[in-house]
């Protein structure tokens, strides 16, 4: 299938140090990828370097082909191709939720309002957020609330691709859940996404890829039985069994003495 | 007591329209300058924070330099010193340019505070959307950053009130200046000045309370002063 994102060689250094050290990565048009890895890998100032929230020191991105780090390429009209989730929601506080949808809208996308309306309404719906919470401000709604309408809010541009930072690494765990039905009906939709995140879960049920990140670098990629199964690197190996270790809950109770 | 009470009433209607006069022109230079403060403030602000090195400097150098002289100074600059240049203003127009641009300096660091305080992530999330910088400081950062800085504004405005005071000295018939031709008169320092400073109390509170009447209509729950000052402690 077509590729809609290629990132080679990119490199980002914040001080003395390397923090992405030459990753090279591919989206194709429909899949979800998924980046896992520990803290501090590299993995949010990746996401950040593609959609040129922050400039990489070297190497390329290209969005459909084109060369997004060209020089002489608007940052702007690259952000309006690119949604973006954040970790900590980054809704607009002094909006309501439905607002938060709506600017993108008015002000990006230049729609009449009421055409605008009719989106944003529908941005919401699909995300489950209903009628009754259109008109709450960010501080009166749940995290998950929160999380689904920045979704919306992403959505809504109608981006080539959807990148998203740790979307559920703030939530409450029952929350989680729901944040996670929700991007897992856009996978289903066929919305091409980039997810960093430590759900091996989510992986499992919903990636089409998972690369793995570590110091700097993407160390091993495959479908995710592969990775999340069977890892060829030793690294990878061990922090996937320390993880499935902490999930499995049966197996922690069956080794409880009794 | 009964007869002092009853002499103060007496000078009051006896002086009632010098006084209305007075009350006209301080509500009028403060009103005036602090408009002007604003209006001038916030785009001071956004200059400073978000344009071009050299801008930047520049608002710096006016800020230092308004902070840094005494108002009074500044008065006399307007109403002495632009006569020189060409520039002739009445009393009361000298009053409110020099109070405007003074506020003006301070109303900017205000601001400039406010926009401080908001979270880096709603900046991110503005960018991330695909808004430019200017769009972005327009429909995230300063909507956010007057709201904030209600609390600051208001504080401003009755500093205003009481600076207008000094308009006396460049003979701005405004509430000082007339208290002390009727002082003049009448030798009733006593009484007439504690009517003043009375007098710029409940003007104050007028001005306190018509803040409030503000800050509650641009409210939005999670995004107040506290909320600001949380995030600093954070």
């Amino acid at each position: 299938m077509k590729e809609v994102l290629r990132v080679v060689d990119l490199r980002k250094r914040f001080g003395g140090k390397e923090v992405v050290r030459g990753v090279t990565l591919t989206v194709r048009e429909g899949e979800t990828k998924v980046v896992i890895g520990p803290s501090g890998a590299g993995k949010s100032t990746l996401l950040r370097c593609i959609n040129l929230l922050l400039r990489p020191d070297s190497g390329k991105v290209f969005l459909d082909g084109e060369e997004i780090t060209a020089p002489g390429v608007d940052p702007v009209k690259v952000r309006q191709r690119v949604g973006f989730v954040f970790q900590s929601f980054n809704l607009f506080l002094h909006m309501t939720a439905l607002e938060n949808v709506l600017i993108v809208l008015t002000k990006v996308k230049k729609l009449p309002i009421h055409e605008a309306l009719r989106v944003a309404k529908e941005a919401l719906q699909s995300v489950g957020i209903g009628e009754e919470h259109w008109g709450k401000y960010p501080a009166q709604l749940s995290g998950g609330q929160q999380q689904r309408v920045a979704i919306a809010r992403a959505l809504a541009m109608e981006p080539r691709i959807i990148l998203l930072d740790e979307p559920t690494s703030a939530l409450d765990p029952e929350l989680i859940v729901e944040v996670m039905q929700v991007l897992e009906n856009l996978s289903k939709r066929g919305v091409t996404m980039l997810v960093v995140t430590h759900e091996l879960g989510f992986a499992a049920k919903v990636a089409d890829s998972v690369a793995f990140m570590d110091n700097g670098q993407v160390i091993e990629e495959g479908p995710p039985e592969e990775i999340l199964l069977n890892p060829r690197n030793p690294r990878v190996a061990s922090f996937i069994t320390r993880l499935w270790e902490l999930y499995d809950i049966k197996d922690a109770l069956a080794s409880r003495e009794r | 007591m009964l007869e002092v009470l009853q002499g103060v009433v007496e000078v009051l209607v006896k002086y009632a329209p010098l006084l209305t006069e007075g009350l006209k022109n301080t509500l009028l230079v403060t009103a005036t300058s602090f408009a002007i403060g604003f209006a001038l403030g916030l785009p001071l602000s956004i200059a400073r924070m978000y344009g071009s090195p050299p801008l930047k400097l520049l608002v710096a150098v006016y800020v230092e330099l308004i902070r840094g002289t005494p108002l009074m100074l500044q008065l006399f600059l307007a109403y002495y010193a632009l006569p020189a240049l060409g520039i002739a203003l009445s009393p009361l127009q000298a009053a409110i340019l020099a109070l405007g641009l003074n506020s003006a300096a301070y109303q900017a660091e205000y601001f400039r505070t406010a926009m401080g305080s908001i979270p880096r992530g709603q900046w991110e999330a503005a960018l991330g959307i695909g808004l430019s910088v200017s769009a972005a400081v327009r429909h995230v950062v300063v909507p956010q950053a007057l709201r904030v800085a209600v609390p600051v504004l208001t504080n401003e405005a009755i500093y205003l009130l009481k600076y207008s005071s000094i308009a006396s000295l460049i003979t701005v018939p405004e509430l000082l200046y007339v208290s002390r031709i009727i002082t003049s008169r009448t030798f009733m320092y006593v009484q007439v000045y504690a009517f003043l400073g009375l007098t710029y109390v409940v003007l104050g509170s007028a001005i306190a309370k018509l803040m409030r009447r503000v800050e509650a209509a641009v409210a939005v729950p999670g995004l107040t002063v506290s909320h600001a000052r949380s995030l600093t402690w954070a």
